[in-house]
């Protein structure tokens, strides 16, 4: 390994430390709220109470339930349904499904769209 | 890298399907035997071991074709060709091969472990990008911070089974000296 990889993988890690501050101001604190987003738009949705909830995405639906302040995908019309092997969403980690082009966020929930009873 | 003149044409082209081929196989074999890493989309890169083989011993030439290629036939056997998942393969596959290219025109001062390690932080970078674009997004980017830390011992294992083999195999270490 030379000195000019060193510095490449030492650049990489800053890189990423730097990012933290921009990809936490990015997603507020959890909420009590879950921002459901898909190719036709998006939909805040209470996670206080528990509900399944269907987004179309390009190459199909995905799934998600929410249940005990959590959201999670539970089913995918995609190859690979990494958004469902994920769980639940926490603050800073979403869950996307990126082929469907859809994914589901934590926020504080001001306005919802949609809550389920 | 060795000298695209010092090399026949048919040397090329059976070296790039030898590569190509391995580059699919690995990738395939990743996607179905091992676990899913715990942030979405981020993997291991086995197939990435092909591809910085192919960069240093035929030049990035021969390395764009094998990574296209191997983009193009995972899309196939996945059903995936021309679909979301295809654009976020592409995107990942050419900006660690753009890192890559770039490291290696750069001369000595950077070893094949160098040109993974930033090609496995670009791959993740080019993905999360076009994931943000197609969610209309930009909630993929919050996983930046642990895939880029992530991407670091993923390209440095890579980058050291590179070396290990090109140092091992007589034949790898002629074509790609001093690698």
């Amino acid at each position: 390994m030379t000195r000019g990889d060193v510095l490449v993988a030492i650049a990489v890690v800053a890189v990423a430390l730097l990012t933290v501050p921009s990809a936490v101001a990015m997603l507020a604190p959890a909420g009590d709220a879950a921002v459901l987003r898909g190719p036709a738009g998006s939909t805040t949705v209470s996670t206080t109470s528990p509900g399944t909830y269907v987004v179309e995405g390009h190459a199909g639906r995905v799934v998600f339930r929410v249940v005990g302040g959590q959201v999670m995908a539970t089913a995918a019309d995609c190859p690979d349904r990494l958004c469902v092997r994920m769980g639940a969403a926490a603050p800073g980690r979403p869950v996307v499904c990126a082929p469907n082009g859809v994914s589901a966020t934590l926020e504080r929930g001001e306005e919802l769209d949609a809550v389920s009873r | 890298m060795r000298s695209p003149a010092r090399q026949s044409s048919a040397h090329r082209l059976a070296a790039g399907a030898l590569l190509l081929a391995c580059a699919a196989l690995l990738g395939y074999l990743e996607s179905v035997l091992l676990p899913p890493l715990p942030v979405p989309g981020l993997r291991l890169g086995l197939a990435n071991i092909a591809i910085v083989l192919a960069l240093a011993m035929h030049g990035p030439r021969v390395a764009a074709v094998v990574s296209l290629g191997r983009v193009l036939v995972v899309a196939l056997a996945t059903g995936t060709l021309g679909g979301p998942a295809f654009l976020l393969s592409l995107a990942g596959a050419y900006a660690a091969l753009a890192a890559m290219v770039l490291l290696a025109c750069a001369g000595p001062t950077f070893s094949v472990v160098g040109w993974s390690v930033l090609g496995s932080a670009a791959h993740v970078t080019g993905q999360l990008l076009v994931a943000s674009l197609l969610v209309s997004s930009s909630a993929p980017l919050a996983l930046l911070p642990v895939s880029l830390g992530l991407s670091v011992p993923l390209g440095l294992a890579v980058g050291s089974t590179v070396r290990l083999l090109l140092s091992r195999i007589p034949d790898l270490s002629l074509s790609a000296a001093g690698r």
